[in-house]
């Protein structure tokens, strides 16, 4: 009996802490995005579904840009991860891990202050732009800082070692034996590579998309910090409905819509990679 | 509102910092407060009585304060603990005034203390709530003869708050339009300068609704104080356009400061204060203005919240801020304006005994403008509109639809 | 690509298939030049089941890379048809491999798998399919074409590999080391299933191997090699049973190494007399007083109690070990001059042993069976 329930003892400590710290937080934000009422007068719970659609119609502007920067960041990331994931695999040689710790290494400063960091080195007169405007190699009005292309920017570079290490692991399961097989039988090297590396990567990439597009898509640091006028995404929207105008109700509802859209996203994008397959692949 | 240290402006404005990494606590404390809201009815004079009856003195004091709001050596509150015996625990943890009352909101709901017996809250929406919560203790001012005496005529009318039942201002700041002469070529004077298609790009607004709503409408001719939901729609079309013309380069939190001084930004709305400190600090010319059709006057005032351990000392320490000698030296550091009008004789008698730098700097504390308004000055301040739940969110949905683009 | 392949040089009757001259490669690492392959000259015929045998890193992969192109020869030459392939990459050489783990592509169907070389050279899709399926007929796996490789046994999986490269048809197949992932009872299978397909498709296979008994059953010749160099070539009879050197004679089969001074000879043989009555009769031109080694197989020697008749050869004993196996008993016998002779002595009839542990006993062999080695 003992040696039964072993096994469900171990996953006693982390099951209990998620309970705690996510199922429990979840109900009390479900049982918020139906309510009504405001700080001072109370909440009560009306099955308010309007909250819903009011949540989607009023935001639907930041909804949708958070989407698209997420889509545009994240193609980024798969562009600039990927040739670095694959030097790394099969160039690399004994200094592998080195190379990953480097790639790691500005990710042990923090995330907020690194942002921060860009503002000053691209301010509109700062060390990169200046000397480019006085050499009238840029219009003097030009600017980087509070556009959406330093936000976009900005979440590309924050989210890319995210991109890179599952490339990377996908990409060192590929057996260079797999890559001479195929030239062997009279594939040239970027037939090899289109035929055989990238769709037994296709893993690593599934697993890169998902741990950045769905934190990019809900970052809100990069458009603070970076961001202008029109640059705003969802995530700040949810923060300021919280922390300002204390309207939890519709803080709530638009957490649980950009999270139903971005699960029925990543169900669509699994269906249409064949996920069953790349996972298979990626466990064998 | 405070002034902005040095240290913080080179990482972060102190808005954006605590918001980045206080959202995940706001949700737990959020599930922890529940959804019950408890609306107050207004004390009644006995209230007061049955409230201060029988408390006493308990020789220690908790105070939350904003960040670098009072000089380095903590000289008032020295003097404090000199003349009356009591120590004081100060802590600099208030930044933002959401974020303050999303920490202190649930224990107060729960009637537990919040550690604190004295704290600073800026009028305004959170103000407002905590008013109506009932989570503040009607002051006894027969307890204040400093405040009663030394107190300016202005501060005890205060819509917020008239007669001052559960505040008394700390410091005061104004809302007006800062700039640097050498990128604009001209004087700012006007709000209209803000909707100027020269600036294309190179016009800071703020993001708080209050703040930015006041400017629109002061850019419309209305009286922010007096203004109906009409005139808040006026206010948002003026905004929008502005906005959809490319003149806004952000809605900033406080660290518009920042990007005025790296030249992101030629103009900008901003605080009194920050400007007389950045130029004292790194030597810049930025100039601060009044405009001519009308700049806001906020207040940021102490409280004593209703589960406070230890309400009489910190009534004491409120009271001790209304000596003049107290409230100069308060002033001298802050380049706030301060709610005792004989402060700056104090000031200009400090001057006079100082020598060399420290003497100018004193000097120009006692003329400025932002520290001792002109009456002139105070024509044309104009203060918050206190806002009831309902209007609150209707308030907030026009403006935030524009710094929310 | 497509023409040189299929149409290629024109092939002589008298052209190798494959031919090595004078081949080195020495790889370099850490600073540290490390020889593989010191220098191998081979001819390989057309149609001819050729095996490279020897201990793991004696050089018989690298030469097999060599000839894929997958390795490029520090010195020496490389024809394939007679046309040097030296600097001409893998996917340009008319050669195919089957790789020791298979390296199947394991997002592809085993049709897929086995379409990949024909796709690449642009052959026409129907004469894709035509070709496919017949393949996968000879290698008996018609009906798992949508399988993929994961769900194929070890041996299905060996043989979507090996119909993977003779689909192309290649002018050689070379083989690393194919069977060695299978169990026994699927390796011999195999291997009377690999020689049945290289008799049908008539193709050149290079047999890379460390198993002596793969490369005895299957190959018409054998290379045995050791570190970099070819020890001997011939045919498996050749190798098996005239070992040219003391490192072929231990590495195939179980051999038996004497040694001794000559003490008479003519007439195209030597003897050797260790002792009273005994002699090792050598068939090979050595001269009186000079030191010679030679090999005799297990299954040529007989034992017995009394000293043989006659002039072969007689050598005297004591059994230190009996293994009864079978088909035959084991006996390891030390002789009187010290030497560990092993004996293997077939069961014809249920008779008891002819010896048992401790005995003294007479060894006797047929001369012809004695082979000096290095002569």
């Amino acid at each position: 009996m003992r040696r039964r329930l072993a096994p469900y003892a171990l996953i006693l400590p982390g099951g209990l802490w998620l309970a705690i710290f996510f199922v429990v937080p979840m109900v009390v934000m479900l049982s918020f995005s139906l309510m009504q009422g405001d700080v001072v007068n109370g909440f009560s719970l009306t099955w308010h579904w309007q909250n819903y659609s009011e949540a989607l119609s009023d935001y639907d502007d930041q909804l949708i840009r958070s989407l698209v920067y997420g889509v545009i960041a994240t193609a980024a990331c798969i562009v600039l991860a990927y040739p670095v994931a694959y030097w790394i695999a099969f160039r690399g040689g004994a200094r592998k891990t080195t190379f990953l710790f480097l790639l790691l290494l500005p990710f042990f400063v923090s995330f907020v202050l690194r942002t921060f960091s860009w503002k000053f080195l691209l301010a509109d007169d700062g060390i990169v732009l200046s000397p480019l405007k006085h050499a009238g190699l840029l219009p003097q009005d030009f600017h980087v800082i509070a556009t959406g292309f330093a936000v976009v920017a900005g979440l590309t570079y924050n989210y890319l070692p995210f991109m890179v290490l599952p490339i990377y692991v996908a990409l060192e399961r590929v057996d260079p034996k797999m890559i001479e097989a195929a030239q062997d039988l009279y594939a040239s090297p970027a037939q090899a590579f289109a035929r055989v590396v990238f769709p037994l990567s296709l893993p690593g990439v599934f697993a890169g998309v998902l741990m950045t597009f769905v934190p990019v898509s809900a970052d809100y640091v990069n458009a603070t910090v970076l961001g202008g006028t029109n640059n705003t995404m969802i995530g700040n929207i949810i923060q300021n409905l919280y922390l300002v105008n204390n309207d939890y109700p519709q803080a709530a509802a638009l957490s649980f819509t950009l999270m139903a859209i971005l699960l029925i996203g990543i169900f669509l994008y699994a269906r249409a990679l064949g996920t069953e397959d790349v996972l298979e692949v990626a466990t064998r | 509102m405070n002034t902005n240290p040095a240290l913080l402006r080179g990482m972060t404005g102190r808005r954006d910092a605590l918001r980045l990494f206080g959202l995940a606590g706001a949700g737990l404390g959020l599930a922890a407060c529940g959804v019950k809201g408890q609306k107050a009815a207004p004390p009644k004079q006995n209230d007061v009585q049955k409230y201060w009856a029988g408390k006493t003195k308990k020789g220690h004091l908790n105070f939350a304060n904003w960040t670098l709001y009072i000089d380095k050596n903590r000289t008032p509150l020295k003097e404090f603990t000199r003349q009356t015996g009591i120590t004081v625990t100060y802590r600099e943890v208030i930044s933002d005034d959401p974020q303050w009352f999303g920490k202190i909101a649930p224990q107060l709901q729960a009637g537990q203390s919040i550690g604190y017996d004295l704290m600073v809250v800026t009028n305004g929406l959170e103000f407002t709530k905590l008013v109506e919560l009932g989570y503040l203790v009607p002051l006894d001012h027969s307890q204040m003869p400093n405040f009663t005496k030394n107190v300016g005529a202005a501060y005890k009318q205060e819509s917020f708050d008239k007669g001052n039942v559960y505040s008394v201002p700390y410091a005061t700041g104004l809302t007006g339009i800062a700039y640097d002469p050498s990128k604009t070529g001209r004087e700012i004077t006007s709000i209209q300068d803000l909707w100027d298609p020269k600036f294309k790009g190179k016009v800071g607004m703020m993001s708080d609704v209050q703040e930015i709503g006041n400017f629109g409408m002061f850019a419309v001719g209305i009286d922010p104080e007096k203004s109906t939901p009409d005139d808040w729609k006026k206010a948002g079309a003026k905004l929008q356009e502005q906005k959809d013309k490319g003149i806004v380069r952000k809605y900033y939190e406080n660290d518009y400061i920042d990007a005025l001084s790296r030249g992101d930004v030629w103009l900008t709305m901003a605080w009194s204060g920050d400007i007389f400190q950045q130029n004292l600090n790194e030597g810049s010319n930025l100039k601060f203005v009044i405009p001519k059709e009308g700049a806001t006057i906020w207040t940021d005032n102490m409280m004593i919240p209703k589960t406070a351990d230890n309400p009489v000392d910190a009534l004491m320490m409120m009271d001790f801020f209304y000596r003049p000698e107290i409230a100069a030296n308060l002033a001298e550091f802050i380049n706030y304006v301060t709610p005792v009008p004989a402060a700056k004789d104090v000031i200009a008698a400090d001057a006079a005994k100082a020598t060399g730098s420290k003497k100018k700097t004193l000097e120009s504390v006692a003329s400025s403008p932002l520290v001792f308004p002109t009456d002139a000055d105070y024509a044309r301040l104009r203060h918050y509109r206190s806002l009831t739940p309902a209007e609150e969110k209707d308030y907030t949905a026009v403006f935030q639809h524009i710094t929310a683009g | 690509m497509t023409d040189t392949k299929e149409a290629g040089t024109p092939v002589g009757a008298d052209l190798a298939a494959i031919e090595l001259n004078g081949v080195k490669k020495t790889f370099h690492a850490h600073g540290d030049a490390v020889a593989a392959v010191k220098g191998i000259d081979v001819s390989i015929g057309e149609g001819e089941f050729f095996s490279l045998l020897g201990p793991s890193g004696c050089g018989k992969t690298t030469t097999m890379r060599m000839i894929a192109g997958f390795d490029e020869p520090t010195e020496g030459e490389v024809f394939l048809h007679g046309r040097n392939v030296v600097g001409v990459p893998p996917n340009k050489r008319d050669v195919n491999m089957v790789f020791q783990s298979y390296a199947l592509f394991p997002h592809m169907s085993v049709f897929e798998n086995v379409a990949f070389g024909l796709r690449r050279k642009g052959v026409a899709k129907s004469e894709v399919a035509r070709r496919v399926g017949e393949m996968l007929e000879i290698v008996d796996l018609k009906g798992r074409e949508k399988r993929r490789p994961r769900e194929l046994s070890g041996g299905q999986q060996q043989r979507v590999a090996l119909a993977r490269a003779l689909v192309n048809r290649p002018r050689a197949l070379l083989l690393d080391e194919p069977l060695g992932a299978l169990d026994l009872k699927l390796r011999q299978a195999m291997q009377v299933e690999l020689k049945r397909i290289q008799r049908e498709v008539g193709i050149t296979f290079v047999y890379v191997t460390h198993d002596q008994n793969e490369a005895l059953t299957m190959s018409d010749r054998i290379a045995v090699m050791n570190d970099g160099r070819i020890e001997q070539l011939g045919t498996p009879r050749e190798i098996y049973e005239r070992p040219a050197t003391t490192f072929v004679a231990g590495f195939i089969g179980t051999s038996n190494v004497l040694s001794g001074t000559v003490a008479r000879a003519g007439a195209g043989r030597a003897v050797i007399e260790p002792g009273l009555g005994e002699r090792i009769v050598v068939p090979c031109t050595a001269a009186p007083g000079e030191e010679i080694e030679l090999t005799v197989r297990p299954e040529k020697i007989d034992v017995r109690s009394d000293p043989p008749a006659g002039d072969g050869c007689a050598l005297r004993g004591t059994v230190t070990e009996v293994v009864y196996l079978g088909m035959f008993t084991n006996y390891n016998v030390t002789t009187s001059t010290g030497a560990e002779v092993v004996v293997f002595v077939q069961n014809v009839s249920s008779a008891d042993d002819v010896a048992t542990r401790g005995d003294s006993v007479w060894l006797s062999w047929d001369p012809r069976h004695s082979y000096v080695i290095g002569a």
